[in-house]
């Protein structure tokens, strides 16, 4: 076994970043052949305001993030049925989110470390709990999309024709923001809303699905290796990460 | 003009097909809009299998409403419309739809026949498997080879010209074999070379039993191949041969004013006749 993998919030976020590199290669894919890079980017900064009125009102930031990202997507896809004019409605509820996460941040007289956490993710302070929530959440991510890619994938290429063939390219387009919301609220704790965006981890548009999802493994050996160098001079910087390094193996 | 031995042999059925169905599309008194308006009413006509049906009019005489109408996406106000003798909303994979080339995307990393090939079975959900990715491969290099756009199967759509863009939504349109293709304005903004091999496409799928529908402002590129014109003016509409509408009676009541048709070379011209000072 790899030395890296000894420790234990280290398996965790192992396992927790292959999972949503695998997640992120397929709705990365369609992200960036739908074009709706500045959607998925803003679903994931939308968590933040999410977390922040979660904290305010004293229920779990996760909650209130995953209610935000999923409540976006849906007005994103109400507001705008035309790929090509989504961006002005994508950029007003971005801003509108980003004002009242400011707002309830403010307003949150106690420590907002949750809140703010959220901004950034904290890779090495992933639990089983999450572990669990972010494998459920990937393969049906993979499952969703997988189910309905044939009928996507025409419809984003071809949204006329696809429609003229009955496809209910609206449908399509809400359910796949819909999926773009869950992968978005599942990686932010992670990963963070500020770098977070499937479309990071997007294959070009030209690879067929199979090798879409397997592309994380390009990456996956250089970051394993760096990961196992980095391992025996780690210094995570969030509190549970601290307290997992100093705990028994 | 690419070769017709392929298609037939991937596509037995269609010439068969086309001569056992009366008609492809029957409406009969057939009124349609969106909103409360109608773009069109009282409009009957018949296509004929394998036939070449060019439909003319001016901007908002209700041409894309038709298209609808025949592929169901409204439902008739008035009258009703059969394709291939059944309900529109039941016959939609038998008949492709066209929309213009402008609508793809320009910078589309996308080679041609991976774009061609996502609308096979596209209806379908769930992953292609491999058997059904060998059906697709061969349909849509025999979509590509009709339209003689094989060479442009490795080639980047953003590198691609409006006409070779034109040719590769029309294979599109062909992977899943349909029986009716409906052309939505596929000259516009082409230069006359790419508007001749356009319509020379679309001329040699009526060979292939495939009866085409073809949208167009200007009848003077389709004159030589076109079977009839449904024209289609002030929310009126007739059909018949090329001689028949485009003369100065037929147009003059459809457009309710007098209307003068010129004839120069072959060509026809349509003017508005204006009364004298």
């Amino acid at each position: 076994m790899p030395e890296f993998l000894q420790f234990a919030f280290m398996r965790n976020a192992f396992v927790a970043t292959t999972l949503i590199a695998l997640m992120g290669s397929l709705v990365g894919y369609f992200v960036v052949l739908r074009r709706q890079a500045f959607a998925s980017h803003a679903l994931s900064n939308i968590g933040f305001a999410g977390a922040a009125g979660a904290s305010l009102a004293g229920v779990d930031p996760m909650l209130g993030l995953l209610l935000f990202v999923m409540g976006a997507a849906l007005v994103m896809a109400w507001t705008g049925r035309d790929l090509g004019e989504r961006d002005v409605s994508v950029g007003m509820i971005l801003m509108f989110s980003l004002g009242l996460g400011a707002l309830f941040v403010n307003l949150y007289s106690a420590n907002a470390n949750a809140a703010i956490g959220i901004l950034f993710g904290s890779v090495f302070g992933i639990d089983a709990g999450q572990i669990r929530w972010i494998a459920i959440t990937s393969a049906g991510v993979l499952l969703g999309l997988g189910a309905i890619f044939r009928p996507l994938r025409f419809a984003s290429l071809n949204p006329q024709a696809a429609r003229a063939q009955g496809i209910p390219v609206a449908t399509f387009d809400t359910l796949f923001l819909l999926l773009v919301g869950a992968a978005a609220a599942i990686a932010v704790p992670v990963i963070g809303s500020l770098l977070s965006s499937p479309s990071s981890s997007a294959p070009p548009p030209r690879l067929r699905p199979g090798v879409a999802v397997s592309v994380w493994g390009w990456g996956s050996p250089p970051c394993w290796h760096c990961w196992n160098r980095s391992a025996g001079c780690c210094s995570p910087t969030t509190p549970t990460c601290l307290r997992r390094r100093a705990s028994p193996r | 003009m690419p070769s017709m031995r392929r298609w037939t042999r991937l596509t037995p059925s269609v010439a068969e097909a086309a001569s056992a169905s009366p008609a492809t599309i029957e409406a009969h008194g057939l009124a349609a809009g969106k909103g409360a308006a109608l773009a069109f009413k009282h409009v009957s006509f018949q296509i004929a299998p394998g036939s070449f049906t060019a439909l003319v009019g001016p901007n908002g005489a209700g041409k894309t409403t038709l298209f609808e109408a025949i592929l169901g996406l409204i439902p008739p106000r008035h009258g009703g419309i059969q394709v291939l003798g059944e309900t529109p909303r039941r016959m939609r994979r038998q008949v492709a739809y066209v929309p213009q080339a402008l609508a793809l995307a320009h910078d589309d990393a996308l080679i041609g026949r991976e774009f061609v090939s996502a609308a096979f079975q596209a209806h379908r959900l769930g992953l292609p498997l491999p058997g059904s990715r060998r059906r697709a491969r061969a349909a849509v290099e025999a979509a590509l080879d009709t339209v003689g756009a094989s060479d442009l199967a490795s080639r980047r759509l953003s590198t691609l010209s409006g006409g070779q863009r034109q040719r590769l939504l029309i294979a599109q349109a062909l992977v899943n074999r349909p029986r009716l293709v409906l052309l939505d304005e596929p000259l516009s903004q082409l230069d006359p070379a790419a508007r001749d091999w356009i319509v020379a496409v679309a001329a040699d799928l009526t060979r292939r039993g495939i009866a085409v529908i073809f949208s167009t402002h200007d009848i003077n590129p389709v004159l030589r191949v076109c079977d009839r014109v449904l024209y289609l003016a002030q929310g009126r509409g007739r059909i018949g041969s090329v001689d028949e509408i485009i003369c100065d009676e037929t147009l003059s009541e459809l457009y309710a004013t007098p209307v003068r048709v010129i004839r120069d070379g072959g060509r026809r011209f349509v003017f508005a006749d204006a009364p004298a000072a």
